[in-house]
């Protein structure tokens, strides 16, 4: 293992200090393992909160800011916070109109999200409703995609519950949109290399140094195929058409699409991934709105890329378009 | 017989199961690396000890004292295993809500409740070789007594009864099912944990 750090346990703790010190005008840290809004939750406003293992920066953490999300739970790498933390997560963004748990499918998390808004409603009366985010076209079936895994579409659907959220709805109001945008993102991704989880010292997974795979998850889990690493404009073919098939694309439609790194691709990959994806866009007739190329979810320093396409309505388009600040994405 | 789960039958209880989890945690570790992660001791060790660390704070709520159990396993682990002891902790917390002595007849049904929580929770069925089938084995055997002595030791025979009866078959939940076949002779680790509980409750005979 060639990691930057001090001591493997320290990791996360360690990176959550110096993610405070960095940016003490987007982050706090109420609890050690939750990061909120410096000035507190927002009087009479849905609280977001997220939460899930570390290793993915910008994902989850990152996008607590205006017009994102109110706070977020931190579990180890590859880790779901325990249901405590999420309480603790739900109470500092608990502005009084109720807290939205807004998360990606894994089961870890899911059981202990379920179990944190259980265990508040017991002791407390709290209100809270959960958006569960299934965007990884290759972890299920259509006729099951409610058991699909949530990967970097997750980043669209924080900024559209966001927005809502700041333009005053209520809870049910602001769960049925999140919902919307959830249902509306797809993603597929394709790594080259796995990564390394500071605390067991050893790669993820092995793959030769040749091959890449379809589909995989971004903890590794198996995916569609293996097979020797294609050029980027067959990659971008595959999972076009992968996407297509999943649920089409029309002319007219309007799209966001975010062409996001695992963590150790460059950017400069991405664009030229983005090129051949944007030409199948306009093949088709559909208009691409804000596209977004970064890093936004990754998998500490797995190389790799996932496309997510958005289809927008004009509910979304504009949530979409709202402004919000993190340290890690500005939209103005 | 009279009588029922009170504050200080609870305390006596999960002392003694704190105690017994202490002196397995090494052979549920071990069993656990077979199956997944290997920390499942770590897990129940350090769970029953935040309750005992806390027993003379539980109210005399029994609800609200099974509550503050449920609280503590929720508090030192994400981990898959300790959420949904707390699910079936806080499953008889809500059962018991308001009352300070719970009939010993309601043994059966209250870890009925708890193993139909965790059921829901862990969106499991039963037969996929897991706690669920112990927790459900134990309570049909509890179901018509109302003595803690007899209770605890058919919570027993019955967990371990079922551990014998699930070894050579194949584990279909969870990070064990992953290990397909290779998973047929080896003791679910939930399972294990469920027989050295109740092992806790009522010591074996040779233990």
């Amino acid at each position: 293992m060639k990691k930057i750090l001090n001591e493997p346990a320290a990791y996360v703790d360690e990176m959550l200090e110096g993610l405070v010190a960095a940016h003490p005008e987007f982050y706090a840290r109420p609890h050690p393992r939750v990061i909120a809004r410096p000035g507190g939750a927002v009087k009479d406003k849905v609280g977001i909160v997220t939460g899930g293992g570390s290793g993915h920066l910008p994902v989850f953490t990152g996008y607590v800011g205006p017009g994102l999300l109110d706070a977020c739970a931190i579990g180890d790498v590859f880790s779901s916070a325990s249901a405590e933390q999420i309480a603790d997560a739900m109470k500092a963004a608990d502005g009084g109109a109720g807290v939205l748990r807004l998360y990606g499918n894994y089961g870890g998390d899911v059981m202990n999200f379920d179990m944190a808004g259980e265990t508040l409603e017991v002791e407390e009366d709290f209100e809270s409703t959960s958006v569960v985010l299934t965007d990884d076209v290759a972890s299920g079936p259509p006729e099951e995609a409610a058991k699909r895994r949530g990967v970097a579409g997750m980043v669209y659907a924080f900024k559209m519950a966001g927005a809502a959220a700041d333009r005053g709805g209520d809870l049910a109001a602001v769960t049925a949109t999140a919902q919307k945008a959830a249902d509306a993102c797809r993603s597929l991704g394709i790594a080259l290399t796995p990564c390394t989880i500071p605390q067991s010292g050893k790669p993820t997974f092995e793959i030769d140094d040749a091959d890449m795979e379809m589909g995989m998850g971004i903890h590794g889990e198996p995916g569609i195929w293996r097979a020797k690493l294609k050029k980027a404009d067959e990659i971008a073919d595959e999972i076009w058409e992968r996407l297509q098939a999943d649920r089409p694309i029309n002319k007219g439609d309007r799209v966001s699409v975010l062409v996001n790194s695992l963590g150790a691709t460059p950017p400069e990959e991405l664009y030229i991934l983005y090129r051949r994806f944007a030409k199948h866009l306009a093949d088709c007739g559909a208009s691409v709105v804000m596209p977004l190329v970064g890093r936004y979810a990754a998998s500490m320093e797995m190389a790799g890329a996932t496309l997510t396409v958005c289809q927008l309505d004009a509910e979304l388009e504009e949530l979409l378009k709202a402004p919000a600040s993190c340290a890690f994405w500005q939209v103005s | 017989m009279s009588g029922g789960l009170d504050r200080a039958a609870l305390v006596a209880g999960a002392k003694a199961v704190a105690a017994r989890m202490e002196a397995c945690g090494d052979e549920i570790n071990e069993a656990d690396a077979k199956l997944g992660d290997g920390d499942l001791g770590v897990t129940m060790t350090r769970g029953m000890g935040a309750i005992v660390a806390e027993a003379d704070a539980l109210p005399a709520d029994v609800g609200m004292a099974l509550l503050a159990c449920s609280k503590c396993f929720t508090r030192i682990s994400g981990s898959s295993f300790g959420t949904l002891v707390a699910t079936g902790l806080m499953a008889m917390a809500k059962a018991c809500k308001g009352r300070e002595e719970v009939p010993w007849a309601e043994a059966s049904a209250l870890l009925a409740a708890a193993c139909e929580a965790m059921r829901k929770r862990g969106k499991a069925e039963l037969g996929a070789k897991t706690v669920l089938d112990s927790l459900a084995a134990m309570a049909a055997a509890m179901e018509g007594k109302d003595a803690p002595g007899e209770l605890a030791a058919a919570a027993r025979d019955a967990a371990g009864a079922a551990l014998e009866e699930f070894r050579g078959r194949q584990n279909k939940l969870g990070r064990a099912r992953m290990y397909g076949e290779k998973s047929k002779g080896l003791d679910d680790p939930g399972m294990l944990v469920a027989l050295r509980v109740a092992e806790g409750l009522a010591p074996p005979a040779d233990g």
